[in-house]
């Protein structure tokens, strides 16, 4: 295929923003167009949950490039511009307003949206959600200088969420539909652990329950749960999962609930279209087709993309990685471990600084997860990619590097 | 006036590790790789974590063990984002089972 003239990049965050950046860098001088639906330039969002939501960073710390690098760069960044449709036939995105862009090469970073509860009282002023700039900007201006919080959900953005606002002084209550923190991504007995610390850090949780309403005359006042629980709050932040934004996908048949489906490459089954992100549904070499919302993936997606839409073939085969940062600790994880069938420590659970490995029926690695434990975490990316069964004793080990283990198993 | 500092003994930097030093008033991490020593900033240029602590080194690129930055330890050119801009590099010798930085 020849060089394209023209990329265009739906989503102006930090997979789309990675992959304009990547297309610099590998010398392409074409068109570049990057979309992006809010009104800030392209900004990283790890720290709402933190650093921002504690009022420690503005949101200027947190771009991506800075706004002038789109000028030098010739990136066509266009912020708070939607894109909603696509006309696959003749190369073009439709943006709202009814303006075509033709494109060569499109590539869809539009992420996720979160998911929203469906309870009476549900748009009552003081219930929040958090995803962007803005949202982070309103939970602050609602708590600062002390409030009572109740977040509902307790993944990872609730538990973040949960932390920093302990941190500035809010009494925290946090209602989650499972028995601990974390519990579906890292299971209960890692969950656990981290349900402790919060604990330790004075937050009050109701686990098993879920909210069945809103109350509250003017703002919310109350979180009436379904076991009958009420309490009483100035501020509630949901965080109960997310959805890919496929809509601009409709017609295309790639408009799917699981995310836009990718092959190997993160090219989808509509030749010259890539997607990238939160909103990729990536047939993984190693653990299959799977969506996920790190930070790492956005960035090394994005990289990858922009070569292929080049004329690469490069198959996208990272381990996967992410962390969380919560109080003064860290869990990290790589991997892909929906499930698993043995998990083995080196370190200790109770001492709050280990590294599991999550062992499928084969004793294959899939995942590795630790808490104040990250060398090993990064030590796993070969054992997780070769699929190789360690020994689970030499796992255990702290003094074996994980390392020369994946090069034993390749044996 | 650049000159160099002893920062530390040569003993403690080992092969495929990073440890951190205090050069005057600059943070800065000395590696050891195939014998050769390499000093860099010890600043993450993405979000400021410390590289030494944890960062995992291969080759002569050292991964911040944070976010994932990558630099290039002899240049201090990032090789893979989120970081986008270089670290600090620094001239580094080894004289009488010393380490002395040029700062």
């Amino acid at each position: 295929m020849a060089e394209p003239a023209s990329i265009v990049i739906v989503g102006g965050s930090l997979a789309g923003a990675t992959a304009a950046a990547s297309l610099r860098d590998v010398g392409f001088d074409g068109r570049v167009v990057l979309l992006g639906a809010e009104s800030l330039p392209p900004y990283e969002r790890p720290g709402l949950s933190k650093e921002v939501l504690r009022g420690e960073q503005p949101i200027e710390e947190q771009y991506v490039r800075p706004a002038e690098w789109y000028l030098d760069q010739e990136v066509e960044l266009r912020s708070g511009t939607r894109a909603v449709q696509l006309d696959v036939a003749d190369r073009e995105v439709v943006l709202a307003g009814g303006e075509r862009l033709t494109y060569d090469r499109l590539i869809v970073a539009t992420g996720c949206r979160n998911r929203t509860l469906q309870a009476p009282g549900t748009s009552l002023p003081g219930i929040f959600e958090l995803r962007t700039a803005e949202d982070a900007a309103a939970i602050r201006a609602a708590v600062v200088g002390g409030a009572r919080v109740v977040c509902v959900g307790m993944g990872f953005i609730g538990a973040e969420v949960a932390a920093s606002l302990r941190t500035i002084g809010c009494d925290v209550t946090v209602v989650e539909v499972f028995e601990t923190t974390l519990y579906r991504i890292l299971g209960a007995d890692i969950g656990r652990v981290l349900e402790g610390i919060h604990r330790d850090h004075g937050v009050a949780m109701v686990f098993n329950d879920t909210v069945a309403s809103f109350e509250g005359d003017r703002r919310v006042e109350a979180v009436v749960t379904s076991a009958g629980r009420r309490l009483e709050c100035d501020a509630v932040v949901v965080g109960v999962g997310t959805e890919p934004s496929v809509e601009l996908m409709a017609g295309t048949g790639l408009d799917q609930g699981g995310g836009i489906p990718v092959g190997p490459t993160l090219e989808t089954g509509v030749p010259g279209v890539f997607a990238i992100g939160d909103v990729a549904l990536h047939d993984h070499p190693v653990f299959g087709p799977i969506r996920v919302e790190h930070f790492d993936n956005a960035v090394k997606m994005g990289v990858t993309a922009a070569r292929n839409a080049l004329g690469g073939s490069e198959v996208f085969a990272d381990p996967h990685w992410f962390w969380s940062d919560q109080y003064e600790h860290q869990v990290q994880m790589a991997g892909f471990a929906p499930t698993w069938d043995r998990m083995v420590v080196r370190g200790s659970l109770e001492e709050r600084s280990f590294c599991a490995f999550l062992l499928d029926g084969s004793g294959v690695v899939r995942g590795t997860v630790s808490l104040d434990w990250p060398r090993d975490v990064r030590r796993s990316f070969g054992l997780i990619s070769a699929e190789a069964p360690p020994d689970p004793l030499a796992l255990a080990d702290p003094d074996v590097d994980l390392r020369t283990l994946v090069r034993a198993g390749e044996r | 006036m650049a000159e160099f500092v002893t920062v530390g003994r040569s003993d403690e930097v080992t092969e495929g590790e990073a440890v951190a030093f205090v050069a005057g008033d600059e943070e800065v991490a000395v590696a050891r790789v195939d014998g050769d020593l390499y000093a860099f900033s010890d600043v993450c240029s993405h979000r400021r974590c410390n590289l030494a602590m944890g960062g995992e080194i291969e080759g002569t690129t050292i991964t911040c063990e944070c976010h994932g930055s990558v630099f290039d330890m002899a240049t201090g050119a990032p090789m893979n984002p989120p970081a986008t801009e270089p670290i600090a590099i620094f001239p580094v010798r080894e004289e009488h089972g010393e380490i002395q930085i040029e700062v």
